[in-house]
């Protein structure tokens, strides 16, 4: 055994430590930026509301506004109700548009018109179509022979037009999703269902929807934290009115932090509804995990 | 080797970059040592383009003429006001700003925190020329230095009057002639009732959706809050003692508030106020007046014949009336009216205080603010008696302006709750009163428990601006 062949395995190390503490610098050095970022963008501001809602005097305020409680139903409503609902009927629909014919692809293409008109020019003719007086429901109601409703001075219409409004804005693009994951079941799997006979109802339950069943709840529990923070719909197309019932928390932080000038209140909103969110997360990265 | 030697390049670019982010801030600063003091002011955007461009000029001149740059923008009220509350909360603030929103929403409120510079040097000069009832709007409390003094100035103001159809009052069998129109409570609402009345039987199919009162009773709107509060003082009720104490819970101004709350739901329920007052915000009286779906409309300034004025002479000069507000239901008197003053403010926090009441000063001027708010083609009116003393507010030819004229030099004015006391700007962006009609209207609550709950609500908001 030379010398040559004995110094050599103890030059590596050194070597392979100075490799790697390159490669990692470098790796850091170009990482920076967007930690730089994440840190003042998104960790500052997180650990700031969460420090400024400390204070339990914000929720002792908060929960005496008599609309925060309904504020805080009207939310799970909105969103209980409005994702659900979109969420089977995509998957419903998507059955419709995996379909391949002609006719499924124009129609599906027609579909997807509503997720492509920017929002508040649909909220606005949604809200327009619904006035009491001169919208063309209610026109159609009295052409029918039947009385019209005043839709968005009850609380319970106003909301659901903001639910149906949501449901009609996003069902293409979750319906699209879900194209995508009846495209990726292997198609033997239905074969040889339908050498056994199966019908096309029992390939629903037995094969569609086992093989979709990770997809569609990563996909409910995603909407369900975008639908927490909606803010355009109930803004525009009823403005917590009537008489502040239809406010949801997104709406009412805004309120309460620009146009009361409480910003302290504007957190305290947010944070009420951050465990729920916090949870959803937790939820979507166990599933997807 | 290229990597190695960028490797090792980089803990010095990045100590550069640090060098320079720390000292680049010190280093402009000397650049621009010898560069003019700049002015930031934050504008209302106006309603016509010659208010924008009167204050350009206005700006402009101010620059020429003080040697100094004024970065002036125009924003319209519904984002304004928004950013000029995040300024303050931020602390990263304008030198002026004014906003239709400022009286509202925003100076009681900033004061009270010690957000705005004490302007009283200011409010001292333009005093002899002030209407008293405008200037004292600006006097706010300071609850950090704990006192009163002007945080605000005033500058222009609208007060509540009543816009009408007269081609339609004519259709309905009535003369349209604003004298005409009665002018005692209980018969002026019957008069519009019978308006709706006649219409509907002449027509049905033309008139079917036209109603006799444009009354909005929404919690979106601050109109809202002009309508039943300048109703309230005409039942003679109160909310807020000028000492700022809660008084509504008292059994003669609970009356009133009762009576008031009844007389807007039982319009609205009676069919004479179209269902979706109930949602209108400060625009829809205005665009329903406009499509003639109303007969009338209470409106708190005279936007809706002005927006006529450019585009439609005949319906601004013979088929819009303007009147002022029926007399009191309590003793047939009249009645102070509300005056809502809108005011500029300048932050605290600004570093060209001096600079920015130098620049209001100068807006202010007599000719220079005539022409300014000559511009808003009567919207406004202004503060100050020397504007208001110019033939342009007193053109008897001009149907709607000289009305606005006698409502606010002939008649008794007095400023909105949120001088007694600045909590009042919560129960206005609360919006209680609306919140109120809607609990009748379409939870079926009595007027008289949606009262108890807009007055504890009052009284709880007030306890918590200790």
């Amino acid at each position: 055994m030379d010398q040559a062949s004995v110094a050599a395995p103890a030059l590596l190390v050194p070597m392979r430590r100075e490799r790697w503490l390159r490669n990692t610098l470098l790796g850091l050095a170009f990482c920076s930026p967007l930690v730089l970022l994440f840190l003042l963008l998104v960790l500052y501001p997180i650990l700031y509301m969460i420090y400024m809602g400390l204070d339990r005097e914000i929720y002792t305020d908060i929960f005496g506004d008599p609309i925060f409680v309904q504020t805080l139903w009207n939310t799970a409503i909105f969103v209980g109700f409005a994702v659900n609902v979109k969420m089977v009927l995509a998957l419903t629909m998507s059955g419709l548009f995996s379909v391949e014919n002609r006719f499924a692809r124009i129609l599906s293409g027609l579909f997807l018109l509503p997720w492509a008109i920017p929002s508040l020019p649909g909220i606005l003719a949604f809200r327009w179509m619904l006035n009491g007086q001169w919208g063309i429901v209610n026109k159609i109601l009295n052409d029918l022979g039947f009385a019209g409703y005043p839709w968005l001075v009850r609380r319970p219409t106003a909301l659901a037009a903001a639910i149906v409004y949501h449901i009609w804005k996003y069902l293409p693009f979750w319906t699209l999703i879900f194209v995508a994951g009846r495209r990726s079941i292997p198609k033997d799997l239905y074969e040889a269902a339908e050498i056994d006979g199966t019908t096309p109802l029992q390939k629903f339950r037995f094969i569609t929807l086992p093989m979709l069943r990770n997809l569609y709840m990563i996909c409910s529990l995603l909407s369900m934290v975008f639908s927490l923070g909606d803010f355009v719909i109930i803004k525009i197309m009823t403005g917590g009115a009537p008489g502040d019932s239809s406010h949801v928390l997104a709406t009412l932080a805004y309120r309460y932090t620009f146009l009361m000038g409480k910003i302290d209140w504007g957190v305290g909103t947010f944070i009420t509804a951050l465990p729920i969110t916090l949870l959803f997360i937790f939820i979507l990265i166990c599933w997807v995990k | 080797m290229a990597n190695h030697g960028l490797l090792w390049r980089l803990p010095w670019i990045a100590a550069v970059c640090v060098a320079l982010a720390l000292i680049g801030p010190g280093l402009a600063g000397v650049a621009g040592a010898g560069e003019k003091p700049k002015l930031v002011v934050w504008w209302n955007k106006g309603y016509y383009k010659e208010e924008d461009e009167g204050m350009q000029k206005i700006a402009a001149a101010f620059a020429r003429e003080n040697d100094v740059e004024v970065e002036i923008t125009f924003t319209i009220q519904d984002d304004l006001g928004p950013k000029i509350t995040s300024a303050l909360i931020a602390r990263r603030v304008p030198d002026v700003a004014f906003c239709f929103f400022n009286d509202f929403h925003i100076s009681p409120r900033f004061a009270w925190d010690g957000r705005l510079a004490d302007v009283s040097d200011l409010i001292a000069d333009l005093k002899p020329r002030y209407i008293e009832s405008h200037m004292s709007t600006g006097r706010l409390f300071s609850k950090p230095e704990n006192k009163w003094s002007y945080y605000a100035i005033p500058i222009e103001a609208q007060a509540l009057g009543t816009h009408y159809w007269k081609d339609l009052v004519k259709e309905a069998g009535f003369d349209p002639d604003p004298k005409k129109i009665p002018m005692t409570w209980k018969e002026h609402w019957d008069f519009w009732k019978k308006v709706q009345i006649n219409l509907r039987k002449k027509d049905p199919a033309k008139y079917g959706k036209t109603y006799g009162i444009g009354m909005t009773s929404s919690s979106r709107s601050t109109d809202t809050i002009y309508n039943f509060e300048q109703y309230l003082l005409a039942h003679r009720g109160e909310v807020i003692s000028p000492e700022g104490k809660v008084i509504a819970g008292e059994a003669k101004n609970r009356e009133a508030i009762v009576k008031v709350l009844a007389f807007f739901t039982s319009i609205y329920k009676e069919g004479y106020v179209p269902s979706d007052a109930l949602t209108w915000t400060d625009g829809d009286n205005n665009a329903n007046f406009h499509n003639k779906t109303v007969v009338m409309t209470p409106n708190p300034s005279i936007s809706i014949p002005g927006a006529l004025f450019f585009t439609n002479k005949d319906a601004y000069y013979n088929k819009i009336g303007t009147i002022l507000q029926p007399t009191s239901p309590v003793d047939g008197k009249g009645y102070p009216y509300l005056v809502a003053v809108k005011q500029v403010i300048i932050p605290r926090d600004s570093k060209q205080q001096e600079l920015g009441k130098r620049f209001v000063k100068y807006v202010l001027d007599v000719k220079r603010f005539t022409e300014y708010v000559k511009a808003s083609n009567g919207r406004w009116f202004p503060s100050f008696k020397d504007v208001a003393a110019d033939p342009f507010f007193n053109d008897k030819k001009d149907p709607h302006i000289p009305v606005v004229t006698d409502q606010f030099m002939k008649n008794e004015t007095r400023p909105f709750y949120f001088s007694y006391h600045p909590a009042y700007v919560q129960v206005y962006t609360e919006n209680v009163w609306g919140k109120a009609i809607s609990r009748v209207v379409t939870e079926k609550w009595s007027n008289e428990q949606a009262v108890d709950e807009a007055v504890g609500r009052i009284e709880q908001i007030f306890k918590s601006w200790k």
